[in-house]
Order: structure tokens, then sequence, then C-alpha cells
């Protein structure tokens, strides 16, 4: 076994909390399948015969109980539970399945949906024999419209600055912008060993990364590392183009630090011996070089190295705001072929379904029902004379007669009263909307909910 | 140009026409305004000096005429007359030169931006020039990068002011000059330059945050471009000079234009050439590795046998292992020109000689037994038997005696004699003129030049050479850099300019230090709070104390502390405690006072926080 592949599935989908208070991320439904089957999808099609899932009890339970949610996949499923409470990181759960971890893994976010081809990211890993290989994206406009949201929302987040080498392959410099008070610093001793560098903006980190055993286990020795993406992977950026600390005269600093040190060396010697002695001998004496202008050896002599596969075209979202959710259910029907409509689903003949929606089990859909680019949930009921377009209905939802919804979401077991008029609006679980209501571009939810916030 | 819409193309064939009619300028500054080639700039402008027996002006002006100017001014400052006397006499100043120059001279330039305001006074250009100094050697065409200017300027109202021509060459190659070492931010799509900066001494690069604040995402740091100090200018530089009077260099002006950018809206573009060759010969390290170049073939066309000057007796030999020989040429037996050599005419050299790597200048005598390796000689000098040069440059009318040895980076200025039997150290400058001379006449330097010289040449013979120095027979002083002049940036660099290092280890001590550095930073911001609570609680303690506040207040304080850090109630009555325990430790006598108080605060707090629980 080359790659053990582990997904994240903790994560509690804080930017829609909306979306996720009833639901765990998860398990949202995009293209009536659960979040986290896109993902296991994409393991199973390059061949993975097992995966580590990391996940909430919650989760867990519902995986094995709810048959709304079960995953149709081929692979075995190692589902390891953390505690939800405990606040833990990506680099946390990491270092909390430590022991299953026997050989280089590929961490995978569940709320990835993309067409990537995976085997790119791979071969960087393999070809470099690096430390860490990580699929990027260029970042995609969201055209549709987000309930309650007004106006055009300006992506006010910073931005991520991106340094790769010429090949556009080597990660040479990742910061945020918040971090950059001083402006860009670049240490001249990288500029020296990659002369071009091209700094890009806009793009997405699909959360997929490539990790060497050893980075496992420097995670284990070096508790204050929590995130994969916040802090590891910045950490091993920079590492990169440090020369490796032999003198250890620092003995006059705090405790702390010196342990901190150890832990660096201890990365430091294992992956110096990762990197076998016939591979070094196969270097030296072939004439390949990673880089071209000067004379010094391939990748400068330095062990450590990070690379990253950025695509240039074809399909990669995370599914972590409501805005990337509209989208991801509007496009992801695409990646997989099966009937849009459940055979369990009871249709009228008098009814006009778009060819692309995509009708759950056990849905009844009743007369001059016109559904057009929607996606219906299981056991959902509409009656006579709606017209949903633009929307995504979750699961148990009752649409009572001649109600018109548009570009919202309605989250599991609403009801919608009769002749309600919605437009862009996110209605929560459970909800229930009188009849002949009209709501715009609203957030419809209990109070129990707004409570939370 | 040709998908553009019929409409268009009509009224941009007129406005192209109108272009055409007008021959492309040039301004070419035939002076380096600094004295890093002192003392051999004493006795020659360094345009006229010989590179491969060519005077380098005629590379500038024969690169200018072959990307297509047709109308050059040449401004001359020190030595104007001499560069005028060469001009005249050359072939570009014969009536059927496609290229017509003008020589503008004056004493008054001081700098780059001088000329330039003069240009602009005397409203010499028209539209868009070439602006390149008298020392450049190049063979790039740059009518691409001049279609590209134009073409910008066309689309985006003159908008952009100047493209600086770079060619591509890694860190560390040779003809990169260390002081021109830069390093350049733009945009990629645009190529347009966001931040310009030397990086010698740099050990970090910073860029401001708000050149990435220009809507594109994708930009480009680049460290491989080697300045080859040509610039595509349009009329409003030599304007922006005039209105910028404290604009001296173009470094000064590109940063002037980078940082008003959002104020005067203009804007610098760069192209970038792959297999063109260009290059500034500004120090002695530049001349050897241009010269080199120049034998190997880099510069093609521009070869020493092409003798493109067009000058009688010029022309010479070219076969194998680059071995050039001009007309009348005679090698003793036993002699060996091994690789890249230039021989100028009517020089002959003696017996069992080694030769490489070299360019020997016309009417030069060179003995038996004789190495040279990476000597530079130029015109009408003397060299005798069983003597070694290395890495040197051996000027006009110098005498080299018996079995004496140049080591690395000599040089031998003009009319200078050494020797017999003596061992130059690395890095010997010697020269005619005395160097304290130079500070005597520091003053009238630019205003005289051939009477200067004559008349400092009475003053050095007055004064005796020292033997030690250069040998018996020598004639001659060891040239140093005047003490005074430390302050003086462009003098405190040597002659040979900075040896170019590959990797200065030093860096990995301050990235050791940064990288815990680094880690401090990560590791802090959970135990940040609770330990700047603790402190907080400490120093409020402590200031109870010292101004006896009532304990209740002390209370208060606390609690209100817990919401500013944001700490579990728990949490405080762990550090409460133990602040209060160690307290009296920390005193230096331990007073019963101190006890009392901090004693009857914890059942207070207690109290207090337990209150809290019950309303919570």
């Amino acid at each position: 076994m080359e790659l053990q592949a582990v997904l994240m599935a903790a994560g509690g989908g804080s930017r829609m909390m909306d979306l996720t208070y009833n639901t765990p991320k998860p398990l949202l439904p995009v293209g009536n399948k659960p979040l986290i089957w896109y993902p296991l999808n994409l393991l199973e099609r390059v061949g993975f015969e097992e995966v580590i899932v990391i996940t909430t009890k919650e989760v867990q339970k519902m995986i094995s109980t709810d048959p709304k949610t079960k995953l149709d996949v081929k692979m075995k499923l190692d589902i390891v539970c953390i505690q939800e409470d405990a606040d833990m990181g990506t680099a946390d759960a990491l270092r909390h399945i430590q022991q299953k971890i026997k050989t280089d893994i590929l961490v995978v976010s569940c709320d990835l949906i993309t067409d990537a081809a995976l085997h790119e990211v791979v071969d960087l890993f393999r070809a470099h024999n690096a430390t860490l290989s990580m699929l990027m994206s260029k970042a995609h406009e969201f055209t549709e419209t987000v309930p309650g949201q007004k106006g055009k929302k300006k992506t006010g987040e910073q931005r991520d600055f991106v340094g790769v080498d010429g090949t556009g392959k080597r990660l040479l410099f990742m910061a945020n912008e918040a971090d950059l008070d001083e402006g860009l610093v670049i240490r001249k001793s990288i500029m020296r060993k990659h002369p071009r560098m091209h700094i890009k903006t806009g793009l997405v980190d699909a959360h997929l990364y490539c990790l060497k055993k050893s980075v496992v286990d420097f995670l284990a020795d070096n508790k204050s590392v929590s995130s994969i993406r916040g802090e590891l992977v910045p950490y091993l950026v920079r590492k990169q183009f440090s020369k490796s600390m032999t003198s250890p005269n620092v003995n006059d600093e705090a405790d702390q630090n010196l342990k901190k040190k150890d832990g660096n060396a201890n990365l430091e010697i294992q992956i110096l011996s990762r990197d076998e002695v016939l591979l070094q001998l196969t270097r030296e004496r072939s004439c390949w070089n990673d880089h071209r202008g000067d004379m010094s050896e391939a990748y400068h002599g330095g062990r450590l190295r990070c690379y990253v596969h950025i695509m240039d075209e074809g399909m990669c979202y995370r599914v972590n705001t409501l805005a990337a959710y509209i989208e991801a259910n509007r496009l992801a029907p695409k990646l997989f072929d099966e009937p849009a409509v459940h055979p369990s689903a009871a249709i009228s003949v008098r009814c006009l379904i778009g060819a692309d929606s995509i009708i759950g089990a056990s849905c009844q859909i009743s007369d001059k029902a016109s559904i057009k680019r929607s996606m219906i949930g299981a056991s959902t009921t509409v009656r006579e004379k709606v017209k949903v377009t633009n929307s995504i209905i979750m699961h148990g939802v009752t649409i009572e007669e001649g109600c018109n919804i548009q570009g919202s979401v309605i989250c599991s077991n609403a009801v919608i009263g009769r002749g309600a008029d919605i437009k862009y609006c996110l209605v929560g679980s459970a909800q229930r909307i009188e009849p002949e209501a009209e709501r715009t571009n609203e957030v419809i939810v209990g109070t129990d909910q707004l409570m939370e916030i | 140009m040709s998908s553009r819409g019929g409409k268009q193309k009509k009224g941009n064939v007129t406005s192209e026409q109108e272009e055409e009619e007008q021959p492309l300028q040039a301004v070419l500054v035939a002076d380096s305004f600094n004295r890093r080639f002192f003392p051999i700039s004493k006795d020659q402008p360094r345009a006229l000096l010989p590179l491969g027996n060519v005077a380098m002006i005629d590379y500038t002006l024969e690169f200018l005429t072959s990307t297509g100017v047709q109308e050059t001014f040449v401004f001359c400052c020190w030595m104007s007359n001499k560069i005028k006397d060469h001009l005249l006499k050359s072939k570009w100043c014969r009536p059927t030169s496609p290229n017509v120059v003008h020589i503008i001279t004056s004493d008054l330039y001081r700098s780059l931006g001088d000329v330039l305001r003069d240009v602009d006074a005397k409203n010499l250009v028209r539209n868009d020039f070439i602006l390149v100094y008298g020392d450049v050697v190049s063979n790039i065409d740059v009518s691409q990068a001049l279609q590209e200017h134009r073409h910008r300027r066309k689309v985006d109202k003159n908008i952009s002011v100047m493209t600086m021509v770079f060619k591509e060459s890694s860190p560390g190659h040779k003809s990169r000059c260390e002081e021109d070492d830069v390093i350049v931010a733009m945009d990629s799509k645009s190529k347009r330059v966001l931040h310009y900066q030397k990086t010698q001494g740099l050990k970090k690069l910073q860029f401001p945050m708000n050149i990435f604040q220009h809507g594109s995402d994708e930009f480009e740091v680049r460290h491989d471009l080697l300045d080859c100090h040509i610039s595509i200018c349009s009329p409003q530089v030599a304007e922006l000079f005039t209105d910028n009077f404290d604009y001296q260099t173009r470094s000064d002006f590109v940063r002037g234009i980078l940082v008003n950018e959002e104020i005067l809206g203009n804007q610098i573009h760069l192209y970038v050439t792959q297999d063109g060759y260009g290059a500034r010969v500004s120090n002695l390290q530049m001349y050897d590795s241009v010269s080199s170049d120049m034998v190997r073939r880099w510069v093609y066309p521009l070869t020493p046998e092409a003798n493109f000057t067009d000058q009688q007796g010029q022309g010479c030999t070219h076969s194998r292992h680059n071995v050039y020989r001009g007309a009348e040429v005679s090698l003793g037996q036993g002699s060996q020109m091994e690789e890249n050599v230039l021989i100028g005419r009517d020089t002959s050299i003696g017996a069992n000689c080694r030769i490489s790597n070299s360019v020997i200048g016309n009417n030069c005598t060179i003995g038996d037994n004789v190495v040279l390796d990476r000597a530079y000689m130029w015109n009408n000098v003397h060299i005798s038997s069983n003597v070694e040069i290395h890495q040197s440059v051996v000027c006009d009318g110098a005498v080299v005696k018996e079995a004496v040895r140049l080591n690395k980076q000599c040089v031998l200025a003009y009319n200078v004699v050494i020797g017999p039997n003596l061992s130059l150290p690395e890095g010997t400058v010697v020269s005619m003129h005395h160097p304290e001379e130079e500070e005597e006449d520091d003053d009238d330097e630019f205003l005289s030049d051939d009477q200067e010289v004559g008349h400092s040449k009475d003053k050095t013979r007055q004064k005796a050479f020292n033997p030690a120095e250069v040998g018996p027979e020598g004639k001659g002083y060891i040239w140093k850099a005047s003490m005074d002049d430390t302050e003086d940036e462009e003098l405190a660099q040597c002659l040979w300019g900075l040896v170019l290092n590959p990797d200065p280890e030093s860096d990995s001590e301050s990235e050791a230090s940064e990288e815990s550095q680094d880690h401090s930073r990560s590791v802090s911001p959970e135990i940040d709070d609770v330990n700047a609570f603790q402190l907080e609680v400490l120093g409020t303690l402590q200031r109870g104390l010292e101004e006896n506040i009532v304990c209740d207040n002390l209370v208060l304080e606390i609690n209100s502390l817990k919401y500013a850090y944001n700490i579990t109630l728990k949490e405080v009555m762990q550090i409460l405690t133990r602040v209060v325990l160690e307290y009296p430790f920390q005193q230096q006598g331990t007073q019963l006072t101190t006890l009392q108080y901090t004693g009857s605060l914890l059942p207070k707090c207690n109290e207090g926080q337990r209150a809290e629980t019950v309303k919570e």
C-alpha cells in the first residue's frame, strides 16, 4: 500500500450555520447524496480500498442508521470518532490516529467536490519524493444569488498569496494577506535558488494533501500544531529553505522552545532517513536536475520539498459556504450519471420536470407541478401547481398547492403553506411557512437557532 | 494587429504612417558620471576604452544602428574632445551612414538627469527614443520591444513612459553585474513593473502590499533578470526629469515613477529577451566577462572578425578554438594559442608562449616564455620574456620587464613600466598618476581635460617612483582609492567590482533565528491569554497593596478582568490562588501585612465568584 487515505469529516461547517444546524456538514445533501459521498467517490475512483474517516459520533450514528444517508461505496470505511466539543483541528485529528498510519497519507476534506485528476498530485509527490503535495484550483465566481445576502457581496476575505517557481509546481511561498502587514517579504536566498517566482492570488486550496509519514510522526511530537492548513502547511513551506539546525546553542531559551527544537530535529532526521541511499545515489549519478541556471545539485540539496498542482480547468469546489453549497448543487449532478428521477418516486404524468433536476426516492409530485434546475430530496411531497426553479429542497419537505419557489434552499422537514411565494430564501429545517406568504431574500430559521448566534 | 476591425485599422494606418515618417531617435550618454574606471579613465574616457580591440562606443552605435535608429544624440562630458575626434573619424560620421550622429558636449553634465534635462531644454526628441549608455554591448533586437511600447502607449493613452529591456540570466551568471543585481516585481499579464529594487547587501526582499492591489491575480517576482541599461523612453521622460530636478540617475527616475504611480499615473513596463545579449561594462569584472563573451561569439553578429567599424587593417581571421589573428601577426616557435585568443595587427609574439582567453591589442611585442591567461592587453604594450599575467588589464604603452608576475585583478594603466623581477600582489593598480594629485585637481576635473592631464604629468615627475612597488626600472605609482572618499559610495567600490559569491552562507544564522521566532509566535496565542491574565492579576494585587485599595474593589476588578481576557471561572480560581500564594515569596521581606492582605482577598474573591456562579 503506497498511500493511506484519510478523510476529515468532523468539521462543523461554521461558515454556513443556517444549513448545518440540524444536519452535520458531511451529510448535507448535494445532488441527493450526502456531501461526504463525493470525496469518498473520488478516492474510490482512483482505486483506494480503505479509507480512514475521521468524524463525530453524531455523523457515525446517522450514517449507520439513517437510510437516507446510506453511502453506497464499496471501500472499507474505518470510521474514527473524535469528540465534538474538543475543538480538535485537522492536525490534532491526524495525531489522534497516528497509530493507524503506516505509510504516507492522502488527506482529503469532506467538503471537496472535484473532478480533478488525483494522480497529478500524487505524481508530484512521487516524482520529487516530496514531503507535501497539495491541490489548488482557480477560484470560481459564484453566479447564483445567495439567500439572505443583500447585493453582490465583495469577496472581502483576505487573499492568500501563493508563490510557485517557474514551472508552477514547486511551492515556495504561502501567506495570507492578513499576516502581511509589513509587506510581502521574501528571503534573497530563496530568490537565488528560484529566481523566477510566480505569485498568485485568487486560488482555492482544495484541502487535499499528500503527506509523508514522517510528517505525521512530527505532528505526534509537536503538540502545538493543530491545523494542517493553518499551521502545518505554512510551516513546511517555510522549512524548505532553512538550513538544518546543527548547533543547538540556544540553551538559554525557554524550556518550551527547546522542546520545539527537538521536534524539528526529529523531523529532519526522519526525512533524511527517508531519502534512501539508493535514491541519493541515483541522483548523484544522473544528469537530471530540477532547475536550470546555476550549477548546484538538484533541489539545491534541500530534503524537504513542497509541491502544488494548480488546476487550470475542471471543477473544484469546497462546500463551506452557502454560496458554494448552492453552486455545488447546481454542478454536482454532472459528476455522476444516475437517473435524475429516482425509481421509487411517484410522479404524476402531467407535471413538468426539467432534465437538469433531480428527484429523490419516494417523492410525490402532483399534477401541473413544474420543477426546473432544482434538487428535490427524498420523501418530499410537492402538491399541485407548484413551481420550483433553481432551488434546493431537502428531504421530508412538504410544499402545498400553488407555491412558487425560486432560488431558495428549503431544509429538511419544512412545510410550505399553500400559495406561498418564496424567492431567494433559506428556510430552516422543520420551519412552517404560513399560506400565501411572500418572502424575498430572507433567512427563515427557528428562534432557538438565532440564539446560537 | 491584423485581427483588428477594418474601421480601426484605417485609423491605425494613418497614425502608424505618421510614426514611420519620424526617424527613430536615440540618446547615447557617453559618460558614466562616476570614477569606477579610475585611474584608467583619467587618460581616456570610458566609452573609448577598447573591448576586443574596438572602442566600446562603437558597439553601442552599431547596436543602435542595427535596431533601426536613424538619429543619435551623443552626449559627452568627460574628455569630450577625444570622443568627438573618435566619432568624426569613424564610419558613423561618413555621409553614407544610416544613423546620423549628433555630438553634444558640455562640461556641465553631472548626471544622466542633467543630460535628459538638456534633451528637454533643447527639444531634441519628438517621439519615443532609446536611451543607452556609451558602454553597452548588445545585439538585442529592440524592435519588438519598441512595437510593444508603442502599442501600449496607443491603447493606454500615454500612461506607459518607459520600457526597460532586460535579459534573462539566472543568478550567478558570469555577465551579471553584482552591483546591478535587481529584483523586479511585475504584473504577469501586462508586463508592468510594480517594484524595482537593487538587492545588493539585502537579505530579505520586501514588497509593499499596495503593489498587489491592482486587480490582477498573478504577479511575478523575478531575480533572473540582467539589466541591459537599454530603455525605450517616451518624450515625457525628458519632461519628467525637468520637472523633478532631484532625479539624477535612471534608478531615481524608476523609483520616483513607481512611488508616485497613483498620483501621476505613469507606468513602467519591461521587456525580457531570452536569446539576445546585452550588458553594460560598468566595472572591470564586467569588462572581463563581456570581453570573453565577445571572443566566444555570444554577441554575434558583433564578432571580432566582422570588422563592423569598417576601419582599414582592423580585419582578422577566425580559426578553431576561437583564435583570431589580425594582419601581420608573428608567432614564435613553440608558442601556443590555446583558446579564445584575439591578437591585433602587427603584434609579434616570442617563442614558447602560452596564451589563453586573452585579448592582445595592436603593435604589441611579447617576449619568450610568456604565460597569459585572461589578460587584456591594449595597444603598444611591451612584454619581455618570462612574464606571467593572470586576469589583468594592461593599458596602452605599458611596459612589463623581465620575469614579472601579475597576479589576478592587476591593472597597469597607461605608460606604466614594471619590473624587472617583481611579482605584483592580487588587485594591484599601478598608474602614472599619483593618488594624491587627484584631490588637488578634484574641482577642475570636469572643466578641463587634456590640458589638465599634461599639467599633472609635470607634477608626477617631481615625485620619485618607489622601486619596491614597481621594480628597479619601474615607472608608476600604486593607486589606492583615496581615504577621504569613503563616504562617496561610488568610489568606495573597487575597480574590479564585487566578486561573485555563489551562495552566502551567512544566511543560515538569521534563518535559524527567524525560525525560532516563528515558532514562539505560532505557539503563543493559546497560552497568551492565561499568561496575560495572570500578569494582570499580579499587577492588580501589587497596586492594591501599594495604594491600599479596599479588597472589594480588587475583587470587582479581577472579575471584570475575567471577561476582558475571556477566561473561564475555573481558570480564574486557579490563577488567583497561585498568584495569592506566590505573591508573598516574590516580595523581598515577607511582611505580615502582605500576607494578611492577600489572605483576606482570597475568601472574598471566592465568595464573589460563587455568587456569580449562582447567578449564571
